[in-house]
C-alpha cells in the first residue's frame, strides 16, 4: 500500500492553514494570503551603495545582470527609462481636476483654500523655477505636483536619480534593485542555490570597487538561514542522538541486538502508520508527519521493558520473558492510545492526522513487539547486571524505603518550591513570530535597508470587496479615512490613494471649482499679469479608473493590491504598515461592509493559540478517558497511586521548564501529551512489578528516559524556540515521570 | 527646479573662487564667512508679457546654505540647504523638499563645496566652462556637457558677470523661459548670522 503511494508521489502538504478547521477557511481570504505571500516572499530587495555614484550605478547595473540572466528570477527592476520615471504626472495630466492632495482637499473643506494661494505665489516668485505659462495656464494652482508629492511611496525616501531610485546617505549613494523570485522560496534547494550564487557574484562585485556595501532583504535569505541552522543542528542532535543510543544500549546490555529490536519495532510502525494515513488521507500534513514519528517514538518503552526483562534471571525464555512484562505494556499501550485517540476529539484536521498516524503506528509498533522480538531476541538471560540493577531500582527505594523519609520530605519541600518559582514566570506565547529566532545579521541588515528606504514593516492587509471597482474604491477611502482619524497607522498603500473613487474626482472638482478656482482665480493671474482666463473645462471629462493600471508600468506596483477571482470578480488589497495596535485597527473597520482584516501572522499566532489551548483540554480529557481502565485493574484503591506520578508530571513540568526561560506553546502542550503517555506508563510498569521484579522494570524506565532524552530531550538546545520549547518540557516531565514512578506502587518494601 | 537655485549659488561662490581665469576676483569664500546682499529677479517666461519681477535679501554661508527671502511682490522665505529645501509663506506650515529624494541636488553640493575651495575640477565635469575678463569685469559662460544628464536637462546656458563680487546671473531654459537675477549692496563678512537667519537654517536642516 505504502508502495503504491510512493509510486504516485506523496502528498506532503506545508501550508500551515490547512491545518485550520475547515469552516474558518475562507477561499477569498486564502486568494488574497497567497497574493501577499507572492509578492512579499517571492520579493528580494538590494541596496547597493558605494561613495562614488557612478559606481553604485555600475554595480547596480552588474548585480541586475545577474539576477535576469541567473535564471532564479522571474523580474528584475533596476534602471528605469527616463520616460517611465516621467511617465506618471505625464499619465495623470489630463485627470488632474478630479486629483487632489489630502491635505489641500482638507483646506478646501476647511475653507482654507487662501493657503493654496499664498503656496502658489511662493512658487511664482520663489527662487525655483517650475512655473511655465503652460502650466499656470492648464494648473493655475500647483495642485498637481502636490498631488504627486503627497502619494505614498512604498520607499518613501528613495527618489528618481537617473533613473535609479536612489538615497543619499552620508558620503554613500544606494540605488535600488528589486527582483521577484521565480523558484519555490520554500525549496531548500532553491534558497541554497540561490543564496550561493548570489554571494559568488557579491564577491565579484567586491573585487571589482572595494568601497561597495550591499544590504538585501528578502524572506528567502531569512529561509535559507534558518533552514541552514537547522540541518546543521539536526545534524548534530541526530549524532548526539545515535551515539548516545548506541552507547546506552551497549553499556548495558553488552550487545547490539537490543538496539536493532528497538528500531525494528518502531520502524514497522512508521511504515504502517504512513501508510494508513495517506489511504485514509490522500496525504500528510508535514508538521502532523513529525508529532506523528515523536509520538510513535514512545514504542521504545514498551521494547525496552521486554528487552530488560532479559535481566531477570528467573525467566528463562523470550516468550516467559513476554508473558512477564506483558500486563504492564498492555496496560501501558491501552492508555497511551486512548491518548492519541482522544486528539480526534477536536475539530482540526491537522490533530486528526496526528491521532491516526500515532494510534497506528503504535498499534504496528506494539503488535511487533508481541510477535516478532520474542522470535529475534536470544534466549539467554543476562548475568552480568547485578550492580546495575541495585543502582537502578535507587528511586524505588527512595519512596518506600523508611531510612529515607527526611530526605522525601525534603525533595518534596524542594519541589514545591521550584514549581511555585516556576509557577510566577510562567506564562503562554503564541506569537509566531517568537517561536524562530531570527538570524541577527540579516536583522540588522534589513533595520539598516528600512532606514535607507524608509519602507515600513507590512503588518496587516485589508481585503476590500464590493459590487464593482467603484464601489471597491468608495470603501477602501472610507475604511482608510476611518483608520487615519482613529490614528491606527502610520501609512498605507491602496489603490484609492492613486486613483480615487469617480465620486470622489467628481467632489474633488466640484470643491476646486467652487472653493478655488471661483474665488481666486480671476486675482491671482491679474496679479501675476496672465490676463487671458481658460475656459473651465466640460463637466463630464473622462475619469481615472484602474485600468490606467494595466498599461502604466509607473503603476505596476499596484497591481499586487489587486486579487482576481475571475475577470469580473474583483478585490484589492490595502496595505497597511506599522501598526502600533491591531485591535485599534479592528475597532476602526468593525461594522464596514466589504471590509475584512487579512493579517497572516496575527492567523498563524491565533491557530497556535487554538491549537494549544485544544492540546491542553485534551490532555485533561485523556486522563480522564484512562481512567476506566485503571480502575477496572487497580480498584479504587489502588488507582489514586497510579495516576499520580502522570499528573505531577504534566502539572510541574510547564512551570519548571518556565525556570529555564521557557514560555507555554503549543509545543509544549504536545510536549506534554507525550508526558503523560510515558508517565504512565511508567506507573503502570512500576504498579505492575512489584518487588523482587521492580529492579529490572525500573532498568527498563531508565532506558526509556535516556531514549526519549536523547532523541526527543536534545530538541532543548535547538536554537529554533518552538523546538527548544518542546524539548525542555519533554526532558523535564520525562525525567520526572521516571523519578516518581514508583509512588504508583503501594508495596511494602519488606 | 531645485538644481537651477544649486546652480546660482554655485555661480555665486564660483564667482569669489580664485582662479588664473580671474585675476582681478577676490579670494574665495571660506568656512565662517557670509556674503549677504540683495537680489533682483526677472522671470522671463515666454507667452506671457511681462516678466515676473521680484526682489529680496540673500545669504551664503559656506558649509551651510542659502536663504532666498523674497520681500515684493509677495514675501516668501526659501533656505536650501544639504538637507534639502525647506520653502515658508507668512509663517504658515513651510514645505520641505528633502536632498534624500532627490540625489542630484545632493550632489550640487558636492560641486559648490569644490568651488568653494577653487576646485574648478567639480565643475568642469558637468559644464563647458569659458571665461572672458574684460578691464574690470569679467563673464563665466556655462553650457552642459551633456544635455541629457539629470543635473543639466533643465538649463540651455548659464551666464555669470561680475568683477570683485558677482553681479548678474542669467539662466536659459531649454524652453524659452529664461531669467535674470542682479545682484547689488553686497557684503563679505566674518560676522555671524542673526540669530532669525540661524533658527532659520536649523529648521531647514531638521
Amino acid at each position: 500500500m505504502l508502495m503504491w503511494h510512493v509510486h504516485r508521489g506523496i502528498d506532503v502538504q506545508t501550508d500551515l492553514l490547512a491545518l485550520l478547521p475547515r469552516e474558518d477557511r475562507d477561499v477569498r481570504i486564502q486568494r488574497a494570503k497567497d497574493r501577499i505571500s507572492e509578492s512579499i516572499g517571492r520579493r528580494v530587495l538590494f541596496m547597493i551603495g558605494d561613495r562614488d555614484a557612478a559606481r553604485a550605478h555600475e554595480a547596480g547595473s552588474e548585480l541586475a545582470d545577474w539576477l535576469q540572466k541567473s535564471g532564479m528570477t522571474d523580474s528584475v527592476t533596476s534602471r528605469l527609462p527616463a520616460d517611465e520615471v516621467r511617465s506618471l504626472g505625464t499619465v495623470l495630466f489630463p485627470y488632474r481636476e478630479g486629483l487632489l492632495a489630502a491635505e489641500d482637499r482638507a483646506r478646501l473643506e476647511q475653507g482654507r483654500a487662501s493657503e493654496i494661494v499664498d503656496r502658489a505665489l511662493a512658487t511664482v516668485y520663489g527662487p525655483i523655477p517650475v512655473a511655465s505659462v503652460a502650466l499656470l495656464r492648464n494648473d493655475p494652482f500647483f495642485l498637481l505636483p502636490s498631488y504627486l508629492a503627497s502619494l505614498p511611496s512604498p520607499l518613501p525616501r528613495l527618489g528618481p536619480d537617473d533613473g535609479w531610485l536612489s538615497v543619499q546617505d552620508g558620503s554613500r549613494t544606494y540605488v535600488l534593485v528589486t527582483a521577484q523570485l521565480s523558484g519555490s522560496v520554500f525549496s531548500l534547494d532553491f534558497q541554497n542555490r540561490f543564496v550561493a550564487d548570489l554571494g559568488a557574484t557579491e564577491a565579484r562585485l567586491r573585487a571589482q570597487f572595494p568601497e561597495l556595501v550591499i544590504l538585501r532583504v528578502g524572506s528567502v535569505f531569512y529561509a535559507q538561514d534558518a533552514g541552514k541552522i537547522a540541518s546543521k543542528e539536526t545534524a548534530e542532535i541526530s549524532l548526539v542522538s545515535l551515539v548516545g543510543t548506541v552507547l546506552l544500549i551497549l553499556a548495558v546490555f553488552r550487545a547490539i541486538r537490543p538496539l536493532l529490536l528497538c528500531l525494528l519495532s518502531i520502524g514497522v510502525g512508521v511504515l504502517c502508520a504512513f501508510a494508513v494515513c495517506l489511504q485514509l488521507f490522500g496525504g500528510l500534513h508535514v508538521a502532523a508527519l513529525l508529532f506523528g514519528v515523536s509520538l510513535v517514538g514512545i514504542a521504545t518503552d514498551y521494547c525496552l521493558q521486554f528487552v530488560a526483562a532479559r535481566f531477570d534471571v528467573e525467566a528463562k525464555s523470550p516468550w516467559d520473558r513476554l508473558r512477564r512484562v506483558l500486563p504492564g505494556i498492555s496496560l501501558g499501550i491501552a492508555t497511551t492510545l486512548i491518548g492519541y485517540v482522544t486528539l480526534l476529539l477536536a475539530p482540526f484536521p491537522g490533530l486528526h492526522q496526528v491521532a491516526v498516524f500515532s494510534a497506528v503506528g503504535l498499534a504496528a509498533s506494539f503488535v511487533t513487539v508481541l510477535l516478532w522480538l520474542p522470535l529475534l531476541d536470544s534466549a539467554e538471560p543476562l548475568r552480568h547486571g547485578c550492580r546495575m540493577l541495585a543502582s537502578a531500582g535507587w528511586p524505588w527505594r527512595f519512596w518506600h524505603e523508611r531510612r529515607y523519609r527526611w530526605a522525601r520530605l525534603a525533595s518534596v519541600g524542594v519541589c514545591t518550591a521550584l514549581t511555585a518559582a516556576g509557577l510566577t514566570r510562567l506564562h503562554a506565547d503564541d506569537d509566531v513570530r517568537h517561536m524562530q529566532v531570527l538570524s541577527e545579521r540579516l536583522r540588522l541588515e534589513e533595520l539598516e535597508v528600512r532606514r535607507l528606504t524608509g519602507m515600513g514593516v507590512a503588518g496587516e492587509f485589508l481585503l476590500v470587496e464590493g459590487a464593482d471597482e467603484e464601489q471597491i474604491l468608495q470603501r477602501e477611502e472610507a475604511a482608510i479615512d476611518r483608520l487615519q482619524n482613529a490614528h491606527a497607522i502610520s501609512s498605507s498603500l491602496a489603490i484609492s490613494e492613486f486613483i480615487p473613487s469617480k465620486a470622489r474626482q467628481r467632489d474633488n472638482r466640484g470643491l476646486v471649482r467652487e472653493k478655488l478656482l471661483a474665488p481666486f482665480l480671476t486675482s491671482y493671474y491679474a496679479r501675476i499679469g496672465i490676463e487671458d482666463r481658460p475656459a473651465p473645462p466640460p463637466e463630464e471629462s473622462p475619469f481615472l479608473t484602474p485600468m490606467v493600471l494595466a498599461t502604466n508600468s509607473s503603476l505596476a506596483f499596484l497591481r499586487n493590491l489587486t486579487v482576481n477571482e475571475s475577470s469580473d470578480e474583483i478585490a484589492h488589497l490595502v496595505l497597511l504598515n506599522d501598526v502600533p495596535d491591531p485591535s485599534a485597527v479592528a475597532a476602526a473597520v468593525t461594522g464596514m461592509e466589504g471590509v475584512r482584516i487579512v493579517d497572516p501572522t496575527g492567523d498563524v499566532t491565533r491557530l497556535l493559540r487554538a491549537y494549544r489551548i485544544r492540546a491542553m483540554i485534551l490532555i485533561a480529557v485523556s486522563a480522564v478517558l484512562m481512567l476506566p481502565i485503571v480502575l477496572w485493574r487497580y480498584g479504587r484503591r489502588g488507582t489514586p497511586r497510579v495516576v499520580l506520578p502522570p499528573i505531577l508530571a504534566v502539572l510541574l513540568a510547564p512551570p519548571l521548564a518556565a525556570l529555564f526561560g521557557v514560555t507555554f506553546t503549543f509545543f509544549s502542550a504536545m510536549a506534554l501529551v507525550l508526558v503523560l503517555s510515558i508517565a504512565f506508563d511508567y506507573a503502570v510498569f512500576c504498579r505492575e512489578a512489584r518487588p523482587p521484579r521492580i529492579h529490572v522494570v525500573m532498568i527498563g524506565i531508565w532506558l526509556a528516559m535516556a531514549a526519549t532524552l536523547l532523541s526527543f530531550g536534545l530538541l532543548a538546545f535547538s536554537r529554533t524556540t518552538a523546538a527548544s520549547g518542546f524539548g525542555t518540557t519533554l526532558l523535564i516531565g520525562t525525567l520526572l515521570a521516571c523519578l516518581i514512578s514508583p509512588l504508583a506502587d503501594n508495596s511494602d518494601p519488606s | 527646479m531645485s538644481r537651477l537655485l544649486a546652480i546660482l549659488s554655485l555661480a555665486l561662490a564660483l564667482a569669489t573662487a580664485d582662479s588664473d581665469a580671474q585675476p582681478k576676483q577676490a579670494p574665495p569664500l571660506v568656512i565662517g564667512e557670509m556674503l549677504k546682499g540683495r537680489f533682483i529677479q526677472e522671470r522671463h517666461l515666454s507667452g506671457m508679457s511681462a516678466p515676473l519681477r521680484s526682489e529680496g535679501q540673500f545669504l551664503l554661508l559656506p558649509g551651510r546654505g542659502l536663504i532666498w527671502r523674497v520681500e515684493r511682490p509677495f514675501a516668501t522665505v526659501a533656505v536650501i540647504t544639504p538637507v534639502g529645501i525647506l520653502q515658508s509663506v507668512n509663517g504658515a506650515e513651510p514645505m520641505r523638499l528633502p536632498a534624500a529624494r532627490l540625489p542630484s541636488l545632493a550632489r550640487f553640493y558636492d560641486m559648490l563645496a569644490g568651488a568653494l575651495t577653487g576646485d574648478w575640477v567639480a565643475m568642469q565635469q558637468n559644464f563647458h566652462v569659458e571665461a572672458h575678463t574684460d578691464g574690470a569685469s569679467w563673464t563665466i559662460a556655462l553650457t552642459p556637457r551633456d544635455p541629457s544628464d539629470a543635473i543639466t536637462t533643465q538649463i540651455a546656458t548659464i551666464a555669470v558677470t561680475g568683477s570683485e563680487l558677482v553681479e548678474s546671473v542669467e539662466i536659459h531654459r531649454p524652453n524659452g523661459d529664461w531669467e535674470r537675477l542682479t545682484f547689488h549692496d553686497q557684503t563679505r563678512s566674518a560676522a555671524a548670522p542673526s540669530p532669525d537667519d540661524i533658527r532659520l537654517f536649523e529648521s531647514a536642516e531638521n
